[in-house]
């Protein structure tokens, strides 16, 4: 099939402002990834194209961008879940909500630093158990935050919502799962801090539980139900 | 401003699915809620404290301009009272959130349930006011009187605006207004309390309001009996039929007051905390984001003294003079 990918384009050090660009790739698999695409455009056609992937199998989050009006991983995402026939038009533009370096690279330090004001790391100052070995804990207590371990802060999430759009000072749907797997996890002793921090007017309550983020995590976290338990672990004073 | 034209453009753009929308329409409808509580308030207390201008007011209100926006107002009312249902229940049940979409479109399904009946109701009283030889207030006195509001939220907002930069220019403070965790915690539970609270009120209101009687039955009707008590409008103004709600006793009780007074505070804490939230996502420079706050502040404040001064003063055989004066003069 033929695809034609129009991409949101901009060089700070040479356009006005960012514009559309088409390129037109043939023989195109309809099981070819987004990201393939972009590649090939890249290779074939425009070497000047700017984007981040590494991995390229949705492990390290480095490309999230808009696919079709949608949040995606263009690792992730397939040309078949996007449309059939023998002709394809795929629209990609970058993260909105950060600023744009070039094309689609966005400048990614507002988002980490939301992520680390939450304390995204393990607090417990017991000494260690006697026989030297990890700290135990019950499968059920590991369930409780299992969910929110599995982000990989692409970013995906925070720049679907319409309160960061309005708002760059929100935390943001992936610094408060980041937080929430902290928070009920039973082994770590800073819940309460997080919770203090979260709190906050640019904390939680920004949330109006429009669910764009969870419908964009490209790894299925249950993102609003995440951010509503911190909500409620808040409104009540304790965790559970 | 900027990120009010980023968020509705984007908000355009984005292909979120029914939750955003659901979203778009709760903050729409919110929006316009209280801004017509906002006129309706200061309104009704003219019945105690400006008899004529109530009169004048309720001739307005049966006009064709007002008749239309009951018509949105009432929808407003139901779609957001019974989304914020939606949003209540998965607040508390976060876990459910997998039926958020199905109980999105159960809210929209049941808003036209709701509204399909009571839009005819209201055709109905629509149609039959205005086939009758009803004397109808003109474009011109509706934009007079209410040219009035226009100018007092103009005046409030720039004083609130002037206020906030000598605040800027003395303090050099570089911060907007913030609330504590503690009240952003309380405020977030209080929209859910009482807009659980308001629902049952708000909809025993625009029954009486819309159904059982109109807009239309308020004044101009003689000899109507007052819905909820058994007083006769004797003079048929808006006043008298105000006074004889407020003056209604159930066993000793003024239950219509008590009743007005829960609304109006529930309802307009409820508003002007939604307007702060509207007002915090998109009032990004600090110099505006103070001057609003602050006129939400205050605003809340005043638009609660003013409503309950009206529903302690209540309105009397004086006031329904006044009215019927009135209502000679421009006959
Ligand atoms: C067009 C629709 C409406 C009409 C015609 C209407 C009519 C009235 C009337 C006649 C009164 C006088 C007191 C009484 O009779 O109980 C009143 C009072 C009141 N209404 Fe409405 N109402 C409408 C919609 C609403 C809505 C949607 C709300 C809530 C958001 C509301 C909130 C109130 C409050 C708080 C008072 C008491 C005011 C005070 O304390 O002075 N009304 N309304
Ligand atoms: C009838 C029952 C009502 C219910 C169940 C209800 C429920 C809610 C809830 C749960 C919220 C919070 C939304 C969120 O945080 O995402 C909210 C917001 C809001 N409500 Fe109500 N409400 C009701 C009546 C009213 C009335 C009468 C007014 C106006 C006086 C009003 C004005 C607002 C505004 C302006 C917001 C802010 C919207 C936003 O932030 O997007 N509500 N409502
Ligand atoms: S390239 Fe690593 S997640 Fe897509």
């Amino acid at each position: 099939m033929q695809v034609t990918l129009r991409i949101r384009r901009f060089n700070p050090e040479k356009d006005q402002k960012p514009y559309w660009a088409d390129y037109t790739l043939d023989n195109v698999e309809p099981t070819d990834r987004v990201l393939e695409l972009l590649h090939r455009v890249k290779w074939e056609q425009d070497g000047t194209l700017s984007f981040r992937r590494s991995c390229a199998h949705g492990v390290c989050g480095s490309d999230g961008m808009r696919i079709n009006g949608m949040n995606r991983l263009a690792c992730k995402v397939l040309v078949n879940t996007l449309g059939e026939g023998d002709a394809l038009t795929i629209q990609i533009e970058p993260l909105l909500g950060l600023r744009v370096i070039k094309d689609l690279i966005v400048d990614m330090e507002p988002f980490f630093e939301h992520y680390r004001s939450v304390m995204p790391y393990f607090v417990n100052d017991d000494p260690p158990p006697e026989d030297g070995r990890e700290r135990l804990q019950s499968p059920e207590d590991r369930e409780r935050f299992d969910d929110t371990t599995k982000c990989i802060l692409c970013a995906c999430c925070t720049t679907s919502c319409p309160s960061f759009w309005a708002n760059q000072d929100y935390l943001g749907p992936a610094a408060i799962v980041q937080a929430h797997r902290f928070i009920f996890d039973s082994r770590d002793h800073a819940a309460e801090e997080r919770l203090k921090i979260l709190a906050e007017t640019d904390g939680v309550w920004r949330c109006r539980t429009i669910y764009n983020c969870t419908m964009a995590c490209p790894r299925e976290i249950e993102v609003t139900r995440a951010i509503g338990e911190v909500k409620l672990a808040i409104a009540r004073g304790s965790v559970e | 401003m900027t990120a009010l034209a980023t968020t509705v453009t984007e908000t355009l753009r984005y292909r979120g699915k029914v939750g955003q929308w659901a979203w778009v329409l709760h903050r729409l409808t919110g929006l316009g809620v209280i801004v017509f509580l906002i006129l309706h308030v200061v309104d009704t207390s003219w019945a105690a404290f400006y008899p004529s201008d109530y009169e004048q007011a309720i001739r307005e209100y049966q006009s064709p301009l007002f008749t239309i926006g009951e018509f949105f107002l009432v929808a407003s009312v139901v779609f957001h009272a019974l989304n914020g249902l939606r949003i209540v229940t998965l607040d508390y049940k976060p876990e459910w959130w997998r039926y958020q979409e199905r109980a999105t479109l159960l809210v929209f399904a049941l808003t036209l349930l709701v509204l399909v009946p009571t839009f005819a109701v209201m055709l109905d009283h629509t149609v039959a006011f205005y086939t009758s030889d009803r004397d109808i207030a003109t474009l011109d006195e509706i934009v007079q009187t209410q040219s009035l509001f226009v100018m007092g939220f103009v005046v409030i907002l720039v004083v609130a605006l002037a206020l906030s930069g000598l605040y800027g220019l003395v303090t050099r403070s570089s911060q907007g207004v913030k609330l504590s965790g503690g009240w952003e915690a309380t405020l977030w539970t209080y929209m859910r309390v009482s807009g659980v609270l308001i629902l049952p009120l708000v909809f025993g209101h625009l029954v009486l309001m819309h159904i059982l009687q109109g807009v239309f039955d308020i004044a101009g009707v003689p000899e109507l009996e007052v819905v909820g008590t058994n007083a006769i409008n004797q003079s048929g103004t808006a006043v008298e039929f105000v006074g004889a709600r407020w003056n209604a006793l159930l066993a000793g009780v003024a239950v219509w007051r008590i009743y007005d007074g829960l609304l109006l505070a529930l309802a307009a804490i409820h508003g002007f905390n939604g307007l702060r939230y509207i007002v915090n996502d998109y009032a990004r420079s600090v110099w505006v984001n103070r001057a609003l706050n602050w006129a939400i502040f205050f605003g809340v404040i005043a638009l609660i003294v003013v409503g309950a001064a009206a529903l302690i003063a209540g309105a009397d055989e004086t006031a329904y003079k006044l009215a019927t004066d009135m209502l000679s003069s421009v006959q």
